[in-house]
């Protein structure tokens, strides 16, 4: 491939246009006053990044680290034998069965939960962590089933057919043989609910009624509140873990499906 | 039908039956009983018990006060305090309607409310709150319960389902560099100044609670001090009364907001977002209900130092908020305890001086030289003190009226221009 | 131990397959397919658990003929449509692009980090760059382009919702370009090789055989972008106005209304935005011929 300096160019370009919203933020997180019209912080203060050692923040974090660990290993626990399932299976209503896990994708899971919430209040789902865990499956099951769904569509069932021959009962075929070729894909999809999960905020909201304070919650406040050095502090640690994630998962997982799932997250 | 679509009407059949056949099943007892004329068993039914307290969580210096002297005093009693901030106090009344329409009768998730006005009102016409406790509260003896400001809250009788616990006050916040003091004589010198110099005034959109008292104040102009204070006694405005006032304050104001912040065309959603406009300096005055906070604001370097604080001569709209305990609250008892400490002189006094709120309880009642720290408080040359503040004191009219000014200024003045 | 195995019992492939589905679709029948009933019913009337359901159309009937939603309607369909047509037209020109340029890779890896921004940090981060006293308008100010916040034109808050477009551009215009990226693998090239071989220009290169090969995947991009933009709350809510705000804004708004008479009203509009997203799928559908036939 030749290189030109327009090219350089041009790649300056788009790179400067996809950073450049990022570039307030960092900015405000460590700046003190910072009065219009200054085009930089006249000085630069640690306020913001001390704010986040603070209890609420912990606390948050500790949340949203609890919720999106669940959440993922739910949605790949419930994803896993859906997937074996429609990659692995012929059968009627297989289309249909594909809709049907697809239908979160296309209906906003807000307009499901206000439906729903009226039945998380009667039945102590709403305000624990619990209901959110349960709530937050709805986005992350799709994706988990789609990819492990096309993971089982390329496996090698051989080498499970050769195991169950030599003698290993189910449970070992599934532990030893299955899930180890299995493993990126299910990498793959825990990084991705995770993920998902992580940026959740409206249903979290909605039945965590303000008590289950995530993360994004508390985040949603500060960018409310005048203190845009908090909203930008708590915004980076917020951003960080999904993009080294992300970019982590660049590498084990090439996926369409993967990509539709972080955009949406 | 084709046989996917009826699998689809199968499965939904399925699933509506299985959630409505689980929805009618198990009935709840009443909540447990507390009975507040005996403190010491309020105080030992409290003990242990986690408070969740729902308010308004915008207050950053509020805030810091809640969670350590209040939430430091309840742990004292053995009790744990946990505020929930929400945005708009309707959300947890909402909350608790919602629990009330589910039929969960006790251990309700909203132990208790900052509230006053439309929600309060809103909650005694749904029978939500607890009522009859707050006389029973030891430190109810500090404030003056016959107090027509503490005994009705926008009209609706408050008959001991809400515990005072704080005033608001408003003011007019402008930067002295810009405004001088012919300006911010009246509201109609300041309106007269806007036109002078357009985009810098602007107030929240109600519902907010400061957007809701700016338009309140131009109606109140409107009307005159006697006429809302007739009205405000007499059980409020006649339906033709209300109507020509709103009808005048809505034409001077679409005349007058074309010179408004972003040419009235639009209004901020919230108060924070009025005070960041100030800040930045994009509007050089604004209405608030907290100029006790302006002088911090001042000394941190978030507001210019040329800011001051007046009162428009149709006077300042003041009124008492609330702590409401909701009848099918889990932890009543603690919710009662922490409104009993939030009538605390001390924490009183302790909420004055760390967020320049104004104190509900009656200062000739406390100990003098409690008084005299009260009177001690020196809020910076930005701030008026709070005789200055409250010499002409309104009254609020009803919370029906309340809505309704709201409802219109949206629809007409809102939606008409935007 | 194999005989042992060997003889218990092992369900047949018929209920195997119900018995793996049955997870997942407890999942999406209960929430999904039930929330959205819920939906429906509660919109209808009905009110669950406890108290009187009268079975009304009146929350359409009010929804249908509020000017209030009417213009939540009007800006939802602006904002989501002017935003996937940019992201889908952005996002393909820069895959086209960033095929033709060095440093694949590293742009690649951009995209993909923008990819796993939140919306809501996204919509942090546009306020503070496109709001008047934002860094664009203080870069402004110090090229002398404007003498004071006033004159900044409004951008995020604004009545025809720039703010709003802006974040969903800048998020979704790299999701269609990383998926227009992986369409464009060896095969086109070799394809468009043997185009120009035969004497194709790059234009009809361009025409007849790259674009056909992007249209499929770009355009099923597009319309969940579509579906998700339709639906989404936190971005209009930050950046947009209190008044008219998008159909998301203003059924969560109703939902949360202190009067509960309002919550039939919030269910019509979910209903409302449900349809609106299931058309947006419909059309996804008929223009790449199916889900089912592609990983997703």
């Amino acid at each position: 491939m030749t290189r030109s300096p327009w090219r350089g160019a041009a790649v300056a370009v788009v790179a400067v246009v996809t950073l450049l919203p990022m570039v307030p933020v960092v900015l405000w997180a460590v700046a003190g006053a910072w009065r219009y019209p200054d085009l930089l912080p006249p000085e630069t203060s640690l306020r913001g990044l001390r704010l986040l050692a603070g209890d609420g923040v912990l606390g948050a974090l500790g949340t949203s680290v609890l919720v999106s660990t669940s959440v993922a290993l739910l949605a790949c626990l419930v994803g896993l034998p859906a997937g074996r399932a429609l990659g692995l299976h012929r059968f009627r209503g297989r289309r249909l069965v594909q809709f049907l896990l697809l239908a979160p994708i296309i209906v906003p899971p807000l307009a499901v939960t206000l439906g729903l919430q009226v039945f998380f209040v009667r039945y102590g789902l709403a305000d624990t962590v619990g209901g959110v865990v349960l709530v937050q499956l709805v986005p992350t099951v799709p994706y988990a089933a789609s990819l492990l769904a096309a993971a089982h569509a390329d496996l090698d069932t051989d080498h499970e057919r050769a195991a169950r021959v030599l003698g290993a009962g189910p449970v070992r075929t599934l532990l030893h043989v299955s899930l180890p070729l299995l493993r990126p894909a299910l990498v793959t999809a825990f990084l991705l609910t995770f993920l998902i999960s992580w940026s959740e905020y409206v249903l979290t909201l909605l039945v965590g009624g303000g008590r289950v304070t995530t993360l994004p919650l508390l985040l949603f406040s500060a960018i409310e509140s005048s203190d845009r050095t908090a909203a930008a502090a708590l915004g980076l640690l917020v951003v960080l873990p999904p993009v080294l994630l992300v970019l982590a998962l660049t590498r084990v997982a090439g996926r369409d499906v993967a990509w539709v799932g972080v955009s949406r997250a | 039908m084709t046989r996917p679509a009826r699998a689809i009407a199968a499965t939904a059949a399925l699933t509506a039956t299985a959630l409505l056949a689980t929805a009618c099943g198990g009935g709840q007892e009443e909540a447990v009983a507390v009975d507040t004329s005996d403190w010491d068993a309020v105080l030992a039914q409290a003990e242990g018990q986690s408070v969740d307290w729902y308010m308004y969580g915008g207050d950053q210096r509020l805030n810091d006060f809640v969670n350590g002297e209040v939430a430091d005093r309840l742990a004292e009693l053995g009790v744990t305090l946990n505020q929930v901030k929400i945005t708009d106090t309707a959300e947890a009344v909402n909350k608790v309607l919602g629990e009330q329409q589910a039929g969960r009768t006790s251990g309700g998730s909203v132990d208790a409310i900052w509230v006053n006005g439309e929600n309060f009102a809103t909650g005694v016409q749904a029978d939500l709150w607890a009522c009859g406790w707050t006389a029973d509260l030891p430190n109810a003896r500090y404030v003056d319960l016959d107090d027509p400001a503490v005994a009705t809250d926008f009209g609706v009788p408050v008959q001991g389902c809400e515990a005072a616990w704080q005033q608001a006050s408003s003011a007019l916040v402008y930067d002295s560099a810009v405004l001088d003091e012919a300006d911010v004589e009246s509201v109609e010198s300041l309106l007269e100044w806007a036109a002078t110099d357009p985009g810098r005034f602007t107030h929240p959109a109600p519902p907010d609670f400061t957007g809701s008292m700016a338009v309140r104040t131009f109606l109140y102009d409107t009307l005159g001090a006697d006429a809302v204070t007739a009205a405000a006694e007499g059980g409020g405005l006649a339906d033709e009364d209300y109507e020509q006032a709103r009808d005048e304050t809505f034409a001077r104001l679409l005349d007058a907001s074309d010179d408004f912040w972003r040419g009235g065309e639009t209004y901020p959603v919230s108060q924070e977002e009025v005070e960041k406009l100030y800040a930045d300096g994009e509007i050089s005055a604004f209405l608030t209900y907290g100029p006790g906070a302006v002088g911090s604001l001042v000394e941190d370097g978030v507001f210019p130092e040329s800011t001051r604080t007046t009162v428009l001569s149709v006077g300042n709209i003041s009124n008492v908020s609330f702590v409401g305990v909701p009848a099918n609250a889990e932890d009543r008892a603690g919710a009662m305890v922490l409104a009993d400490v939030l009538q605390d002189p001390e924490v009183q006094l302790g909420l004055y001086e760390a967020t320049g709120i104004f104190p509900v309880v009656d200062l000739d009642t406390v100990d003098p030289a409690l008084a005299e720290r009260f009177a001690a408080v020196d809020a910076g040359p930005s701030v008026l003190s709070p005789e200055e503040l409250t010499a002409d004191a309104l009254p609020e009219l009803d919370s029906a009226t309340l809505a309704r000014i709201e409802d219109d200024w949206r629809a007409q003045v809102l939606r008409g221009t935007g | 131990m194999s005989r042992v195995r060997a003889t218990t019992w092992r369900p047949g492939p018929r209920l195997r397959v119900v018995l793996l589905l049955t997870p997942a679709l407890l999942v999406v029948g209960v929430f999904v397919v039930g929330g959205v009933l819920q939906a429906v019913l509660q919109s209808l009337g009905f009110a669950p658990v406890v108290g009187e359901s009268q079975w009304t159309l009146d929350a359409y009937r009010r929804v249908v003929t509020d000017p209030v939603v009417h213009d939540s309607l009007l800006l939802t369909a602006r904002v989501s449509v002017i935003s996937t047509a940019l992201a889908a037209v952005l996002g393909t020109a820069l895959a086209l692009l960033v095929r033709r340029l060095g440093g694949r890779r590293r742009l690649a890896a951009l995209f993909h980090g923008t990819l796993a921004v939140p919306h809501l940090v996204g919509a942090l981060a546009i306020g503070l760059l496109l709001s008047p006293s934002g860094l664009l308008s203080r870069a402004a100010y110090r090229l002398g382009l404007v003498d004071s916040v006033q004159d900044v034109p409004a951008l995020t808050q604004d009545a025809f919702g720039w703010g709003i477009i802006a974040e969903y551009t800048w998020k979704e215009t790299p999701f269609v370009a990383v998926v227009a990226l992986a369409a464009l693998s060896r095969r086109v090239s070799d394809l468009e090789d043997v185009a120009s071989t035969l004497g194709a220009t790059r234009w009809q290169r361009l025409r007849e055989v790259t674009l056909p090969v992007l249209a499929p995947p770009v355009a099923a991009a597009s319309v969940l972008v579509l579906a998700f933009v339709t639906a989404s709350y936190e971005v209009p809510r930050l950046l947009g106005r209190p008044y008219p705000a998008t159909l998301s804004v203003e059924a969560f708004q109703r939902y949360r209304d202190i009067d509960l008479t309002s919550r039939p009203e919030a269910m019509a509009l979910a209903v409302v935005i449900a349809l609106l997203t299931t058309l947006a799928a419909l059309a996804y559908l008929r223009l790449v011929g199916g889900l089912t036939r592609r990983s997703l």
